[in-house]
């Protein structure tokens, strides 16, 4: 009865959806939220909606890991290797960003006690 | 085994070299290697120039075909890569001799510098959108960390805010990044190009879109530059102008590269990067009147140049675009002497605050003397270089019969004339007592003193360097030409 789902055009609309209202959510985050560390992971959310929106767009119901192995010996009916490749390298450079920034959020909050974005006021126009 | 001296050095040597670092350390070769890397690179680049000049040089590292590497160097990208190179040179070489703070002569300053002009090389020669994604990140990474380096509070907050901003920005462009691949299949910029006309209509309005947040956060343009003035006051000065000497300039390469090369007709994109850049020029210099922190003005007349730079580049007419690329060395020049400059008085006098600038001049009479050079050449008196490149630019606009910048151009210029004469003034100031500290390291003025040498030699004599940047134009404007190269005459 579900079988409607495999159809590509389907899935893709509800992959592109999904991954949509992911990357809104992230973005809310970023622009609504005072904490610098839920501000992050806000980041984080909408990075994860882009690598989302890449893979499920790029992949086909029926298709194959791109590995020439149990026989199969042709290139046929099977995804494209390069988003899942873009997208393990961009997942890398994601956590290491986040990671920089994590880690600059803890020593800014030992040094003076702030967590709040509203907070950073060294640095004005005076 | 030979090593063959192509393009690629420009991106492995700074990053083998960068990662390392612990056996410099033990050599005691950190500084030199800082010096060192770039000036090699640079000699490099020269070296490179008369091929460049004949055919841009086309470099593809593979893995197996189609998969591959592949680097660009025409002569566009060659001018670009020659003032990274050498920007990094006279850095390097500021932090070496002049007696800086001892966290900007470590071994992880050394990394992040090296890796900001690896990232900064990439992005100018990489014929491929994601490596552009990637160089972007690296070069991005590395200026959120040294701008943290000092790890006190302005400097916390100033790498926060940078990092915030600048995922934000990776992001869009990531995802401006996705969509082309999935419309076109391709990530290589050539093959991009060749589809890109092909993408429907709304759909290259998103990517257009994405991009322009995307890179326009990175650029530093309006309406997307809030945050530049702060980052700029809580970075080290030397610091500060790598980033408006060459992160900047590599970003709007970057930007127009793109532009000009996807757009078979960049007249419409153009026409709103001008708009862009005539608010972020006029905005910038407007604000600027009234800071009263050294570092913060000089943000606001780097984002004026900025602007000033865009609109030049925007109109894609060949003479606008060649002086815009001679205003763009210069305005690195420019901003070499005027930050390092600043990084000797601000160590002299502690507060940047213009009140507590009263009679610096007078104390320290080289460095005032080279800030008055600086300020002078931002803003386009002759014989300076900031005169000969404004000058191109108006020229070119005049030529086509469009106007209304040339006035913009003019009354920004007026009021750089304002800001930048009062803290002359301020400089100059009599004052009883002015603390003199004990003499500064006189081999700091070593580098900043060949980029005044070069800014006064380009003022008088443009015609030394007249054709590189024409040519840098013509390649940079030519999309034809890139499409053969790349992809062979029968595309």
């Amino acid at each position: 009865m579900l079988s409607f789902l495999d159809e590509p055009r389907v899935l893709h609309g509800i992959y592109v959806l999904g991954s949509l209202t992911l990357f809104f959510i992230g973005l809310y985050g970023l622009l609504a939220k005072r904490h610098l560390l839920k501000i992050l992971i806000s980041i984080a959310v909408m990075e994860l909606a882009v690598y989302l929106l890449f893979i499920g767009l790029a992949t086909s119901p029926g298709e194959t890991a791109p590995i020439l192995s149990d026989g199969l010996q042709g290139f046929v009916g099977m995804a494209d290797p390069v988003p899942q490749a873009l997208t393990l390298t961009a997942i890398v450079i994601g956590l290491a960003v986040l990671g920089l920034g994590i880690s600059l959020a803890v020593q800014y909050h030992r040094l003076t006690g702030k967590a709040d974005v509203a907070g950073l006021t060294e640095l004005k126009d005076v | 085994m030979t090593m063959p001296l192509t393009p690629v050095w420009f991106i492995a040597l700074p990053l083998l070299l960068a990662f390392a670092s612990p056996l410099w350390v033990r050599l005691r070769l950190l500084m030199p290697l800082l010096v060192g890397t770039p000036a090699a690179l640079l000699a490099l680049a020269l070296g490179l120039l008369p091929a460049v000049r004949t055919a841009p040089l086309l470099e593809t590292i593979v893995i197996a075909p189609p998969l591959g590497i592949h680097l660009q160097l025409d002569s566009a990208s060659w001018l670009l890569v020659a003032l990274i190179n050498f920007a990094g040179v006279v850095v390097g070489a500021f932090l070496w001799l002049g007696e800086t703070e001892p966290y900007l002569r470590e071994r992880r300053a050394f990394i992040l510098i090296l890796l900001l002009i690896a990232g900064c090389n990439g992005m100018v020669l990489t014929g491929d959108l994601f490596n552009l994604y990637v160089f972007l990140e690296i070069a991005g990474v590395s200026a959120y960390a040294l701008s943290a380096l000092r790890r006190d509070a302005p400097a916390l907050e100033a790498g926060l805010k940078y990092l915030i901003i600048g995922s934000v920005a990776a992001i869009f462009f990531l995802f401006a990044v996705v969509l082309i691949y999935l419309q076109t299949g391709n990530l290589s910029l050539a093959a991009v190009a060749r589809g890109f006309s092909e993408i429907p209509g709304p759909m290259q309005m998103l990517i257009g879109l994405l991009m322009l947040i995307g890179l326009g956060i990175k650029t530093e343009l309006f309406p997307f530059n809030f945050w530049v003035p702060d980052i700029y006051q809580g970075s080290h000065p030397a610091v500060a102008s790598l980033y408006s000497g060459i992160l900047v300039k590599a970003f709007l390469f970057v930007l127009f590269h793109l532009v000009f090369l996807f757009l078979a007709d960049p007249g419409v994109a153009g026409a709103w990067l001008m708009g862009l850049g005539a608010i972020t020029m006029l905005v910038a210099e407007t604000v600027a009147l009234r800071q009263e922190d050294l570092r913060r003005m000089l943000a606001y007349s780097s984002l004026g140049q900025i602007g000033l730079i865009t609109l030049a580049l925007g109109f894609g007419v060949e003479s606008t675009t060649a002086g815009g690329l001679f205003h763009m060395v210069n305005h690195t020049l420019v901003k070499l002497l005027l930050f390092l400059t600043a990084a000797i008085l601000l160590r002299s006098f502690v507060s940047a605050r213009i009140a507590d600038f009263a009679g610096a001049g007078r104390a320290r009479p080289l460095a005032g003397a080279l800030f008055v050079l600086g300020a002078l050449a931002v803003m386009g008196l002759p014989p300076l270089s900031g005169f000969a490149s404004k000058l191109w630019i108006l020229k070119g606009f005049a030529e086509a019969g469009v106007f209304w910048p040339v006035a913009l151009i003019l009354l920004a210029a007026l009021i750089e004339a304002g800001y930048y004469f009062r803290w002359i003034k301020v400089l100059y100031e009599p004052r009883t007592e002015v603390a003199i500290e004990p003499s500064e390291g006189r081999w700091a003025y070593l580098p900043i003193g060949v980029v005044a040498g070069l800014i006064v030699l380009l003022g008088v004599a443009p015609f030394l360097v007249d054709d590189l940047f024409i040519e840098g134009a013509r390649s940079l404007l030519d999309r034809t030409a890139t499409l053969v190269a790349v992809l062979g005459a029968g595309s």
